[in-house]
């Protein structure tokens, strides 16, 4: 039998149930011959370290996220370029799938001794905060913002202020006013409680996410029989329709418990959204494509990939 | 062997390692290096293991030290150091004697109270009882205080500067088991404050009992009372500053934590300390933080052998699949607690012990920022039991007239008042739960 | 300063000795500066957010990166000082021999352990440089901070060795007070240090007492 460990980070969740469901078909598949075992509460490693883990072959799997280190991964960051126009969880799966099987994006991770299995698409940020509520770009000028790398610095262009917060001590300083403003996304709204004390709530401005692969280490991959690697490659759609399915949960939640909060929707006009988008993505992307280019990842290619793939 | 099986093995092995001497943070580190070779190689063969396991190993130490909310604990072990350099603790205990001295046993309850203070500012039990063993003991003798009652009341004092926050055992919690520090320092203003008034209950109780024990001291003025205020009141300049900070939004717990460090600096600088003081400050602070950081590491690595291993979900299922009240399973957990206590210094035994027992108390569905209060109400037992509780020892040491063995007698009321308290924390969970539930909003 | 017992004589050991501890002293030092320093930007970060509306950029990446500085760059030094702790509570009741024998094989479980760190934590240092790390906010690369990891474990190895050469001489020659590592006190002579040193300063000097520069006189208490 082959018993493969899976580093994960936190309590089950939504985040995770793809996770969960490829265990479970592979385990069902091969008659308990292939067993995915998945381990919780970083207790194999903390998330920012999971590709070290991967490289060194601590363990088989991992899940990470790619703006913790943009440096490790540089390719898939084009997923998280602010504004790409992402709206569902579909079009996230999509865009991932296309840049994860480019070679750039495959020899990138090689470094790391990592196989792109599949993605943990992430609903966009939304920005909750105290204070009166932004009806237009002009009012988030002398913000202050919890909002960190690429997402910081697309609110820094409409004059925010990006402020240092851990994701754990957000609440108190949204409460206290160490920031008026929290951008996360909508889970980890809901998991660090900003909800219950914001005042309002950006429905609509999508200004981008973070990208969470799910990998695994490459030489066990090649070392799984063909049944083995069959199985598991097939349970991947299956595991995603499963993970779709328990966000919806999430999401039939999200709206009473704003609602229970009396938290107001934002609602931005699309022209106000067009100018944020015009004066944060553009220089955003530029910086990146400049950035990536000079290390040598073909970030122009990689960036019309995600635009082509979008309009498909 | 099943991990599980080397889990053990190797945990048994680290207990004889630490009997044995050597230094709890490479032990642990050791014994969590072997433990990964071993199940490493027994996927992967020996030699591809062994390298697997060191590679691993290597990442622990720099990737648990350099979690933000650790940053506090050398400021909190700082601010210690200017406290005293800054004259608050001299001050403060004129203060609680000229308000309290009247009751019976009144010197005893001003020095509850004035370590109580002087908790708020020092995050270390020891350095509490050190200084107040030189400030406190001498005016009690002077009046006719019993020996062993005037130093064991110092020594349990001690205990209260790690429940108050600053404390850098509960910063140490919350990074174990993954809490908010916010929340757990918050948590402990009122436990604390719990304990100290069940301390003073005891001091009036003995004194009143025991007439020879300890008589009061009146004959303060209500202007004198008054003067002594102005001296005190950076202590309570500095636990306002630390509280708005944190309500008003000047700044995150861990900055209001520096804040008050700062303060109690500037106050330091102004009553004379100087470089040749604050260097020695500085020295000993690192020396402090770096012996705290190598355990917790020394630690983690263990730790993450555990996890390889998978014992502390089995021990957690173990625990909570118990045919008993589940307050029987935790009164035997702190039992334990007690008697390991009585071996162990108390920072390591939380690292050492936390990873397998939390997980089972959550299991049992106990509050983690609870639990957390208790544990180290528990730690701080350790404190002024016998063979090794260091408050005594301190105790002891700055007052060559008392034996170690009169300030373990004199300390032992405090043990039933420990008792006590911990049962009113677990018959009154609100007590500790209130203050961060009122600021961080449950 | 309190310091705890360590003999010096002319020996090249002692020599060696002392010459490490300078440089344990100098990174000793160094920790404590970035401690306080550390608390001075946490309050300019404080001002700048709430008078000027303008926080520290990537404040808690740049705490992160520097805070290896007083997590690792000390250890060397509490190690000189017999400053990590560990249970005595056996191992304080036996003298000579039996007690160095004892001390040579609690300093090569050390080595093992540290040496084997020294390099796999040489090799987190290696990745993060050669293929790429940097944190989460302001992209700092992490590599500077990760390199100190193996220094400062080094060094200790270094300190461990001394120690090892010292404690195995004294088994071998029967010596009643080796030289050039931490002396082992009773819990008393302990915890009066820590008192000392708590507040930085020697108890004696507050007492109007004289102090024994090596702190020869502490071996009082419970073992007599
Ligand atoms: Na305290
Ligand atoms: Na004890």
């Amino acid at each position: 039998a082959t018993t493969w460990n899976a580093s994960l980070w936190g309590k089950r969740r939504a985040f995770t149930e793809h996770m969960e469901k490829l265990s479970e078909l592979v385990a069902q598949k091969s008659n308990g011959e292939f067993q995915i075992k998945l381990h919780y509460g970083a207790a194999l490693s903390k998330n920012r370290e999971n590709l070290d883990g991967i490289s060194i072959g601590a363990f088989e799997m991992a899940q990470f996220c790619a703006g913790y280190h943009r440096d490790k991964n540089p390719t898939i960051t084009v997923l998280e370029l602010p504004f790409l126009g992402v709206t569902t969880l579909e079009q996230e799966i999509k865009l991932s799938n296309a840049v994860y099987s480019h070679p750039a994006t495959q020899k990138d991770l090689a470094r790391w001794n990592a196989k792109l299995l599949m993605p943990s698409p992430m609903p966009q940020y939304n920005v909750a905060g105290t204070g009166a509520a932004p009806t237009s770009l002009a009012d988030f000028d002398g913000m202050r913002i919890r909002a960190t790398g690429g997402i910081g610095q697309a609110f820094k262009t409409v004059g925010a202020v990006p402020t240092s917060v851990t994701s754990s001590e957000a609440y108190n300083a949204l409460e206290s006013g160490v920031v008026d403003s929290v951008a996360f996304a909508p889970h980890a709204h809901l998991a660090f409680r900003t909800v219950d004390i914001a005042k309002w709530w950006t429905t609509n401005l999508n200004p981008g996410t973070v990208n969470c692969p799910i990998v695994a280490n490459i030489d066990s991959f090649e070392a799984l029989s063909d049944e083995n690697k069959e199985i598991l490659m097939s349970s991947i759609p299956e595991a995603l329709d499963h993970y779709l399915a328990k966000y919806g949960e999430v999401y039939d939640k999200w709206g009473p418990v704003l609602e229970e909060n009396g938290v107001q929707k934002i609602d931005f006009p699309q022209a106000e959204i067009d100018a944020f988008r015009e004066s944060a993505a553009t220089p955003a992307r530029e910086a990146w494509i400049k950035d990536m280019e000079a290390k040598g990842v073909p970030a122009q290619e990689l960036y019309d990939l995600v635009v082509k793939t979008l309009n498909e | 062997m099943t991990p599980f099986e080397i889990g053990l093995l190797f945990s048994g092995l680290l207990v004889v390692l630490v009997l044995i001497g050597v230094r709890v943070a490479f032990a642990a580190a050791l014994i969590g290096l072997f433990g990964l070779i071993t199940i490493q190689a027994q996927r992967l063969g020996f030699d591809k293991g062994l390298l697997v396991a060191i590679k691993l190993a290597g990442t622990i130490p720099h990737s648990k030290s350099t979690t933000y909310a650790l940053s506090l604990i050398p400021t909190f072990i700082l601010i210690g150091y200017l406290a005293y350099y800054a004259g608050l603790t001299k001050s403060l205990f004129e203060a609680a004697k000229r308000w309290v001295g009247w009751l019976p046993g009144g010197l005893g309850v001003a020095t509850v109270f004035a370590t109580a203070g002087f908790a708020a500012v020092s995050g270390a039990s020891v350095a509490t009882s050190a200084v107040f063993a030189r400030i406190a003991i001498p005016e009690m003798l002077k009046v006719g205080y019993d020996k062993a009652f005037a130093a064991g009341v110092v020594a349990a004092g001690g205990t209260l500067a790690s429940l108050i926050p600053p404390s850098a055992i509960l910063v140490i919690y919350a990074i174990i088991v993954e809490q908010s520090v916010g929340q757990l320092l918050l948590a402990g203003f009122l436990p604390g404050a719990v304990s100290a008034l069940i301390y003073a209950g005891i001091v009036i109780g003995l004194a009143k009992w025991r007439k020879d024990l300890g008589p009061p001291v009146g004959g303060f003025t209500w202007r004198q009372r008054f003067e002594s205020l102005p001296g005190a009141m950076p202590i309570f300049a500095v636990v306002a500053i630390i509280i708005y900070c944190i309500y008003f939004g000047w700044g995150t717990p861990t900055e209001a934590g520096a804040l008050g460090a700062f303060v109690v600096l500037v106050m330091a600088v102004w009553k004379g300390m100087r470089w040749g003081e604050l260097k020695g400050a500085l020295m000993e602070s690192a020396k402090l933080t770096v012996m705290i950081f190598t355990i917790i590491w020394g630690v983690l690595l263990y730790v993450r052998f555990l996890g390889f291993a998978g014992l502390p979900e089995t021990f957690a299922e173990w625990i909570a699949g118990l045919d008993q009240p589940r307050i029987v399973t935790l009164l035997m957990i702190l039992a334990a607690y007690a008697i390991l206590g009585m071996f162990m210094d108390a920072i390591g035994m939380l690292l050492l012990t936390l990873p397998v027992v939390y997980p089972a108390v959550i299991a049992l569905g106990y509050d983690p920022i609870w639990f957390g209060i208790i544990v180290v109400k528990m730690a701080e037992l350790c404190l002024i039991t016998p063979p090794i509780g260091l408050n005594c020892f301190v105790v002891a040491g700055v007052r060559p007239d008392i034996s170690v063995q009169d300030v373990f007698k004199g300390a032992s009321p405090f043990f039933i008042a420990d008792v006590l308290t911990v049962a009113v924390l677990i018959a009154f969970p609100e007590i500790v739960l209130w203050l961060p539930n009122k600021i961080a909003g449950g | 300063m309190a310091s705890t017992t360590v003999r010096t004589d002319d020996s090249l050991l002692s020599k060696a000795d002392r010459q490490i501890f300078r440089v344990e002293s100098t990174l000793n030092l160094m920790a404590g500066l970035v401690v306080f320093t550390l608390m001075i930007l946490a309050v300019a970060q404080i001002v700048g957010r709430k008078v000027f509306n303008l926080p520290i950029p990537g404040f808690i990446d740049w705490v992160e990166q520097f805070m290896v500085v007083f997590a690792f760059l000390g250890v060397a030094y509490c190690q000189r000082l017999g400053g990590h702790i560990r249970m005595d509570i056996l191992i304080g009741r036996v003298r000579g021999r039996p007690l160095w024998l004892a001390e040579v094989v609690g300093v090569l479980l050390m080595m093992i352990a540290v040496g084997a760190l020294v390099y796999g934590s040489y090799l987190h240092f290696e990745r993060a440089l050669t293929i790429g790390d940097s944190t989460i906010d302001i992209a700092l690369p992490t590599w500077p901070a990760k390199l100190m990891v193996p220094v400062a474990l080094g060094l200790l190895w270094l300190r461990l060795l001394v120690q090892l050469i010292g404690y195995g001489r004294a088994f071998i020659n029967g010596e009643e007070i080796p030289i050039a590592v931490p002396m082992i006190e009773d819990a008393a002579a302990v915890a009066k240090r820590e008192a000392e040193e708590a507040m930085g300063l020697s108890l004696d000097e507050l007492e109007g007492r004289g102090k024994d520069p090596d702190g020869g006189d502490k071996d009082k208490g419970a073992r007599s």
